[in-house]
């Protein structure tokens, strides 16, 4: 099997899997409890966070751990979302933030929507005249199924000028791209353990000390009463260990993108066409092929052992078009439903690059010249 | 090779005797079968048997149709169903995928259903889905995964003539036989085919899909139409957008006897749901939409000697000339003898006995013995 869907999950290294495996014999107890047991739990629990928060340049004390990314956008944008009377977004972003926008909207608020015509993020300029003093921005810094890099340290510059708010969905940036809070001066951020190599459940969400954060739930008051609920260690301790790898991932991203570029020449002398535009990270090839479904390329190349995806992935087995590419191309309805997306991560070989353009040729060879449907 | 048809044994150790299962080709010679899993017991049944005769398998199920609101049982392409077939592949450890068919489906079955019955028909969308939406479609899915054939749990057989064609045969089951629904499928669909329940009943199915640890053996099944899971057909076809005219029961001399709700909800020869108290039992005899009438009358009336079909599809090409068969008009229909004539687009049938209520939109088709030669729609 050749794995080629890191923009999903990434493999657990090693040393993830032994630092939960040792959690799990030492970390039960609950690490709010005062006793011995809890502060066992406790003390892996705040050592994970240090890891966590040295990974994004951050303190420890300004990093609020969530159940997922999901939980970590929707929590940085609904805290944000206090007295603001206005959200500017993109129309690329993941659902995590997409639905979150969209019930914000329909409390009322005006959800102004920047179009990624041919993979083109909206300039800084073209953000500031959307912005005021009672605007939040809420934007992705690395678009999950293309790979787009949007200019975020530019609008973090616009947002400060106009006295706005910003939360960066960062969730896709981590281990891709060098990710300091520090340099980026943004208000709140969402990271997430599964694009790094840590387990699926965990995320955090990094806040600018200073600014208050409305919880999304009700209860205990953990976190410093930003996110109730017993902390899950566990997991928070694989999210650290994953953290703690992040610089080997970042220096592995020349090869990657060497790997990436390698995939992404031979599969558009296939037929393939690459979405996404100019400026992307090196590890994604999002590919549409005509007289192709996406879900059915996907498909017959796992029965070939290669897993690729068409975007974001779905719980009832049913795939939509790509939402993401349907807004990047609108004028090109064809590319949205024939996608697929390839991601890469350190873990790749150029061995799994050759075995996958091989499979990829024999798969696309199949398709007659009449098109489905 | 693979020209030859051939059965191979698949001895069941909880059934009586031997039970043969069809095959085409030697089965060291089989590649990979799709395996078309709709979530219920046929299905995963016919896929449970030909994993345990060595296939490599791959199920697919095909995502048609949302479904509708709160309905108990058999919901239409329900989240349930997709999981009892992921869950009948999970058992059998192969692969399983969704593909999402619903735009087909609509255009090319719901559409069509929807505006058959405004003009007063009764359509029989599951012939115009095999053909047009499933099996073609999924014939074109085997090919993208490089599979020679696709499975189905269709209670049909299929047989290799000396001429190489492919003949399609009942059921061995008559109460499930459904060779009816496939008349309208093309040889190159049906050369990629198999029905691996053919030669089973229905208590063997559940049987074997107890001994074979099949999850879903004992699920209840719907007898209605996928989509319209609590068979109120007018109820659908009002919620697709266009609600059909109200207007008048007549009699056959014209005169009014009460009003309907619309043409929709009417089918030839029913009884039941026509409003009219008093007298003797009425029928629907016909369908005017154009003037939005519904014609009743006694149940002598509805006995008819002929009929003609459109859109004719014949199995192994067009018989030459006028030939005695047997007229299935219906899918719950027994069949009735009576002498076909092939025309140019379809064929006329004149019964030995006349026949009740032969409706508009339902299909005609043709056996000799088990074999099906061909089917129309009834115009």
């Amino acid at each position: 099997m050749i794995y080629l869907d890191h923009h999903a999950a990434v493999p657990t290294p090693d040393a993830v899997r032994h630092a939960m495996e040792e959690a799990a014999a030492a970390a039960w107890a609950n690490p709010s409890s005062t006793h011995a047991a809890g502060r066992a739990s406790r003390r892996l629990l705040e050592v994970a966070r240090q890891d966590i928060a040295s990974s994004i340049g951050a303190a420890a004390a300004d990093v609020v751990l969530t159940g997922g990314g999901t939980e970590a956008c929707n929590l940085g944008i609904r805290g944000l979302a206090a007295g603001r009377h206005r959200v500017v977004t993109s129309q690329v972003e993941h659902p995590a933030v997409a639905q979150s926008l969209r019930r914000l909207g329909s409390e009322g608020r005006e959800v102004i929507a920047l179009s990624v015509i041919e993979g083109q993020p909206p300039s800084a300029n073209e953000l500031a005249s959307h912005l005021g003093p009672t605007t939040l921005v809420a934007i992705q810094w690395v678009n999950h199924e293309t790979g787009t890099v949007f200019p975020v340290h530019e609008y973090a510059q616009a947002c400060r000028a106009h006295q706005a708010r910003l939360f960066v969905d960062a969730t896709q940036a981590l281990g891709k791209v060098p990710v300091d809070v520090g340099v980026l001066e943004a208000d709140a951020i969402a990271i997430a353990a599964q694009k790094i190599g840590g387990p699926a459940g965990a995320g955090a969400c990094w806040v600018r000390r200073g600014v208050d954060l409305e919880p999304v739930l009700e209860g205990g008051s953990q976190e410093r009463g930003r996110r109730p609920g017993t902390p899950d260690t566990l997991s928070m301790v694989g999210f650290g260990a994953a953290c703690r790898l992040t610089r080997e991932r970042l220096a592995g991203q020349t090869r990657v993108t060497e790997l990436r570029d390698r995939l992404e020449a031979r599969l558009c002398k296939l037929g393939g066409v690459v979405n996404g535009g100019a400026h992307r990270t090196g590890t994604v090839s999002n590919l549409s092929f005509r007289g192709w479904d996406g879900p059915l390329l996907v498909a017959a190349l796992d029965l070939e052992g290669i897993c690729v995806a068409t975007g974001a992935a779905c719980s009832s087995g049913l795939q939509e078009p790509s939402a993401v590419i349907r807004a990047m191309y609108p004028h090109e309805q064809w590319r949205a439903g024939s996608a697929v997306r390839i991601s890469l991560g350190i873990e790749t070989t150029a061995g799994d690059i050759e075995t996958a353009s091989f499979a990829f040729q024999r798969v696309l060879a199949r398709a007659g010249p009449e098109n489905l449907n | 090779m693979g020209s030859g048809f051939q059965l191979s044994r698949v001895p069941f150790s909880g059934t009586n005797g031997v039970i043969f299962v069809q095959y085409r080709s030697s089965m060291s010679e089989e590649k990979r079968v799709l395996v078309a899993m709709s979530g219920g017991v046929d299905s995963s049944v016919a896929a449970a048997l030909l994993h345990e005769a060595g296939h490599d398998l791959v199920g697919v199920t095909l995502h048609l149709w949302d479904a509708e609101g709160e309905q108990r049982v058999g919901r239409c392409c329900a989240p349930e169903d997709r999981d009892d077939a992921r869950r009948t592949c999970e058992h059998l450890g192969i692969p399983h995928y969704v593909l999402d068919e619903r735009e087909a489906f609509r255009s090319h079955v719901i559409d069509p259903f929807v505006s058959d019955y405004q003009a007063g028909r009764t359509p029989i969308p599951c012939v115009t889905c095999n053909r047009t939406v499933k099996l073609t479609y999924l014939a074109e899915v085997a090919r993208r995964f490089d599979a020679n054939h696709v499975a189905t749990g269709h209670y049909a057989r299929l047989e290799r003539a000396s001429d190489g064609q492919l003949r399609l045969l009942r059921g061995r089951d008559a109460d499930k036989d459904q060779s009816y629904f496939l008349f309208g499928l093309p040889q190159s669909t049906l050369d990629r085919l198999l029905f691996p329940l053919g030669q089973l009943t229905k208590s063997e199915v559940r049987t074997a899909g107890r001994r074979l640890g099949v999850p879903n053996a004992d699920k209840l099944e719907s007898q209605e139409l996928c989509f319209v899971p609590d068979g109120r057909v007018g109820d659908f076809i009002n919620r697709q957008g266009t609600p059909t005219r109200s207007g008048h029961l007549v009699d056959s001399g014209g005169t009014v006897l009460g009003h309907h709700d619309g043409v929709a909800t009417f089918t030839r020869g029913q009884r039941r749901g026509l409003g009219l108290g008093g007298g003797g039992a009425r029928y629907v005899l016909r369908i005017v939409p154009e003037r939005a009438e519904v014609v009743v009358g006694d149940d002598s009336q509805l006995y008819d000697h002929q009929l003609t079909a459109t859109d004719a599809h014949w199995v192994t090409g067009r018989p030459a000339g006028t030939f005695q068969g047997e007229v299935r008009i219906r899918y719950r229909h027994r069949g009735a003898l009576g002498h076909v004539t092939p025309t140019l687009e379809g064929f006329e049938v004149r019964f030995d006995e006349p026949q009740r209520a032969i409706t508009p939109g339902q299909a005609a088709v043709v056996y000799r013995g088990d074999e099906v030669i061909g089917g129309g729609f009834i115009a």
